[in-house]
This record gives structure tokens, C-alpha cells and sequence, in this order.
């Protein structure tokens, strides 16, 4: 019988390729990518008309309850499109529960909202609309209001052909969305071949933002995220655990997405209340690094105002009783090359938006 | 929002440095909220706008008429002159003053703040003012 067990030197190739195959697994894992077109869905392309009859939506206060916010009320244009406050403004006598998130570069990502719950944008637009503590606008109702604007009915029949729908303002809201990306980040350049693009201190950076900080294993890509979910145990801030508004929030979300302990829920379950897996419970998406230096403060509550304390988090292992990270070990010098990489490399040419006028 | 004791450890921070200007802007669809802006500003014709502004918040939604009234004796005021001042809308050319600034600004959060011209909109805690007005400080001229 012929001896069917490996020899040496094919267990040795086979430990090789096996080693280059998890090698180049990594490798795409944790590759940064520079700049490259952003991806639109084939049902619903962009035009010239579609993003400005968009962007008029976007800055549009009829598409809130009380006619008092827009969405640029918590994606302001002037602050990298966040509202630069550790949880959202909200509809007025409410309060919101999580950070608003940036919008540069949002086209990038495969899921919507700290916790995912939309799959793309033309789905995410409608939530923030209908949402009681938001804009808490009827959906039904909002399409009769942007009907008996005859601008809005001509440029919908232009645009696509057909009446308002909420599908359609979402879809143009989206196609808006689309537009806001960083151009030109030092990153960009460097990883296009400029060699001069970074300092040399944010070169040390960079150093160990793909190495001993270990960073690019969830921030990769040409938005820098993973688009996963991760428990990092981020901590609760104890005034928004103390206010009955935002409980009051927090409640109404997690009867919505049926949390059975609805009641009695005292802190932010993340991704578990949609997926309702366990290795979800706090788990958060993980957000773009582009433009981190704009979009203070930081985390899903916006727990930490500067990046010095959201490089601490990290370099002490997160938050208490995570398994997601490990501590670093990062000297003082490492932080500030750390910083110095996230500041000046990921910062782009400032988005200006010419304010529309509105019908 | 309750942005009163961030604002008063700002006064108190940078006394002498810098002024505040206070403009009313009652939410239009609150039952009291013009009543309490006219609660307010009599309370201020005698001298104690900061302490009705803090029972105001404090006591917040029983802003009724009846509810002020009771505040005003709280706070020691002159109540048939409070109550006089309320009822007849003493202060309503101001407010209206000021919402339609505030509107023709295309203001509708409150509290937004505005230090030599930048906005910060919402309530935020005092730091954030602080990087804002030490900068804005640095630049003044002596």
C-alpha cells in the first residue's frame, strides 16, 4: 500500500501556504485603500438633478413635525456633519440617547446606524423622519406636504419621472449623501505614492496604527472601518443613565425592536436589539477614522471629547470585561504619534456646500 | 434645555471679560412657553430674572398661570404687579422681537449660543465654551 501520510517537506509546503494564505488573509483584512469611486446602487443612479432636489430635502424643515428641524439640525455641514454634542439634538421636550454620526463618506458603508439597522441609505433616510424623538414626522403625512409644493411635485416628475413618494425623497436624500466625501486626506495621497504626503511624525503614526496599535484590524479600507459590530464595553455616562428623557428614549427603541426587559432597560444594548445574539449585546459599529479630528466627541454616547482619551480606552484594553481588545502597552510618545496620524493624516479638504434655496 | 448653571459658571469664570445678552424664544407649540417667557421678564422688572429662570426650569411643565403666580410669591416678588405684567403681556413686543430674529437668522434650537458670531448650538458642557471663549479672548484687542 502506497504510504499516504504527508512527508516532511510537504508538511513543511503545507505549514507555507497555509502561513502566506493567513498572511494575505490579513493582508486584505488590514489593508488601507486610497480614494476610489463611491458605490452607488444600480436602482438608483445619480444625476445633477437627483442630488440637488436631495440636498434641498436634506436642508428642508418640513420634513419635521414642528417644522423646526431639518436634517442638517444634527449633520451640520459646518461641523463635518455631526452636531458636535455627545448625543444627538432631538425633537423638541425629548432627548435623544446616541452621538450623531458623521455623514462624510457614508456611501462606504454596509450598514446604517450605530447599530446597523438599515442596509443602505435609501432605507436609513425614512428612520430619522418617523422617529418620535427625532424629527417625528408621519411618513404619510409628510408626502402630502411635499405634494403641495408645486417646485417639489415638478422636480420629483423631472427627477423620476413619477409623484412624491417617501421612497423618493429618501432616494434623492441618499443620492446627496453620496456627494459627501473627504478629498485629498494626506492618507490619500501617501497611499497613492506621494511619499512627502505625512509628517514624519505622522509617519510614526501610521506605523503603529497598522502595527502595535493594532487598529487597521477594524480600520481598514478607504473608510477606514470593518462595517462590523464590536462590544468594546464602552462605559455608560451616568447623567444621560440619570435622565428620564433619555430612558424614556431608550425604552420606546427597545419595545420597538421587542426587547422583552423593555421596561426596566438601563443601558444601550448596541446591535443585540436588532440581531438579539448575544455577541452583540453592546456591540457597536464600527465608524470611518476619516475626519476624526472634526467629529468630536467621541464613541456611540459620545462619552470622550478628545482623541487623547479615546487612544487611553484603547491603549488600556477598552471598556471592563471586554474580549474584543487587549491592552497595548503604548508609551506616551506612541499616543502622541498615534494622535498626530489620525489628525493631520485623515483630515481632507473641507466639504462647502452651497446652501439651496428652498421652495 | 437647562443650560442656566453651564451659563452662570461661564459669568462667574470670565467675570468682567465678556457680556451675555439673553433673547427669548418660547417653543410655539408649548402651552406655557410665552406665558413663561413673560414670567421671566417680569420677574426681571424686579430685579430676579435668574431665580424665576431656574424655578422655571426646575418646576417645568407646570408652567400655568396659576402655577407662576405661586412662583412669584415664592420668590418674594410684588405679585399684583407680576400678575398684572403676565396677564396683560407686558413684555410680548419683546419676544416677538426676538423670535423673529431668531427666525430671520434661520434659528430654531434652543438653546443656541453665539460668541463673537460662532454658533454652538445645544447645551454642552462648559469646556466647550471655554476653548471657544479663551480663543475669542487671546484675539481680542487690549
Amino acid at each position: 500500500m502506497p504510504d499516504r501520510r504527508p512527508g516532511r517537506s510537504r508538511i513543511v509546503m503545507l505549514c507555507f501556504a497555509f502561513l502566506v494564505f493567513l498572511c494575505s488573509a490579513y493582508a486584505v483584512a488590514g489593508d488601507l485603500e486610497p480614494f476610489k469611486a463611491v458605490p452607488v446602487p444600480e436602482e438608483n443612479p445619480q444625476t445633477p438633478e437627483k442630488i440637488e432636489l436631495g440636498k434641498k430635502l436634506f436642508f428642508d424643515r418640513r420634513l419635521s413635525g414642528d417644522g423646526t428641524m431639518n436634517c442638517a439640525t444634527c449633520h451640520d455641514p459646518e461641523q463635518a456633519f455631526t452636531d458636535g454634542l455627545e448625543i444627538s439634538l432631538s425633537y423638541p421636550t425629548t432627548r435623544n440617547w446616541r452621538n450623531s454620526p458623521t455623514l462624510m463618506n457614508v456611501a462606504f458603508q454596509k450598514h446604517l446606524f450605530y447599530d446597523g439597522r438599515a442596509r443602505n441609505l435609501e432605507e436609513q433616510a425614512l428612520f430619522p423622519m418617523m422617529s418620535a424623538f427625532e424629527m417625528n414626522r408621519n411618513l404619510d403625512f409628510v408626502e402630502e406636504v411635499i405634494r403641495s409644493v408645486p417646485e417639489y411635485v415638478d422636480a420629483f416628475q423631472k427627477v423620476f419621472g413619477g409623484e412624491v413618494t417617501r421612497e423618493r425623497m429618501a432616494m434623492a436624500i441618499a443620492a446627496f449623501e453620496r456627494t459627501l466625501v473627504s478629498r485629498d486626506t494626506p492618507l490619500d495621497r501617501y497611499l497613492k505614492g506621494d511619499q512627502k504626503a505625512l509628517s514624519e511624525e505622522a509617519m510614526k503614526g501610521l506605523a503603529l496604527f497598522r502595527g502595535k496599535a493594532r487598529c487597521t484590524e477594524c480600520h481598514y479600507g478607504v473608510s477606514l472601518s470593518d462595517d462590523m459590530f464590536h462590544a468594546l464595553n464602552v462605559p455608560e455616562d451616568p447623567e444621560h443613565q440619570r435622565d428620564p428623557r433619555i430612558a424614556a428614549t431608550r425604552r420606546f427603541v427597545a419595545k420597538v425592536y421587542h426587547f422583552d426587559e423593555y421596561r426596566t432597560l438601563a443601558e444601550d444594548p448596541g446591535r443585540y436589539l436588532i440581531t438579539k445574539d448575544k455577541k452583540d449585546w453592546k456591540a457597536f459599529r464600527t465608524p470611518t477614522l476619516l475626519e476624526i479630528s472634526r467629529t468630536a466627541p467621541y464613541m456611540h454616547n459620545g462619552i470622550f471629547p478628545t482623541l487623547e482619551e479615546v487612544i487611553e480606552f484603547f491603549d488600556k484594553g477598552g471598556g471592563q470585561g471586554n474580549s474584543a481588545l487587549k491592552p497595548l502597552g503604548l508609551s506616551a510618545r506612541e499616543k502622541q504619534y498615534l494622535k498626530t496620524f489620525l489628525v493631520e493624516a485623515l483630515t481632507g479638504e473641507p466639504v462647502v456646500i452651497e446652501y439651496p434655496r428652498l421652495p | 434645555m437647562a443650560a442656566g448653571p453651564t451659563v452662570k459658571k461661564i459669568m462667574d469664570t470670565y467675570k468682567g471679560k465678556i457680556r451675555l445678552v439673553i433673547k427669548n424664544y418660547p417653543y410655539i407649540y408649548r402651552d406655557y412657553s410665552h406665558l413663561a417667557a413673560e414670567a421671566s421678564l417680569a420677574a426681571r422688572d424686579q430685579g430676579k430674572y435668574w431665580e424665576m429662570h431656574d424655578l422655571l426650569l426646575k418646576r417645568s411643565p407646570k408652567l400655568d398661570r396659576a402655577s407662576l403666580i405661586g412662583y412669584a410669591k415664592e420668590l418674594g416678588l410684588d405679585v399684583k404687579r407680576f400678575s398684572d405684567s403676565i396677564d396683560n403681556e407686558m413684555h410680548a413686543q419683546e419676544i416677538e422681537r426676538d423670535k423673529k430674529l431668531a427666525t430671520d437668522m434661520d434659528l430654531y434650537q434652543t438653546p443656541t449660543f453665539f460668541i463673537n458670531g460662532l454658533k454652538l448650538v445645544g447645551d454642552r458642557p462648559f469646556d466647550s465654551f471655554k476653548k471657544v471663549i479663551d480663543e475669542e479672548l487671546k484675539n481680542a484687542r487690549p
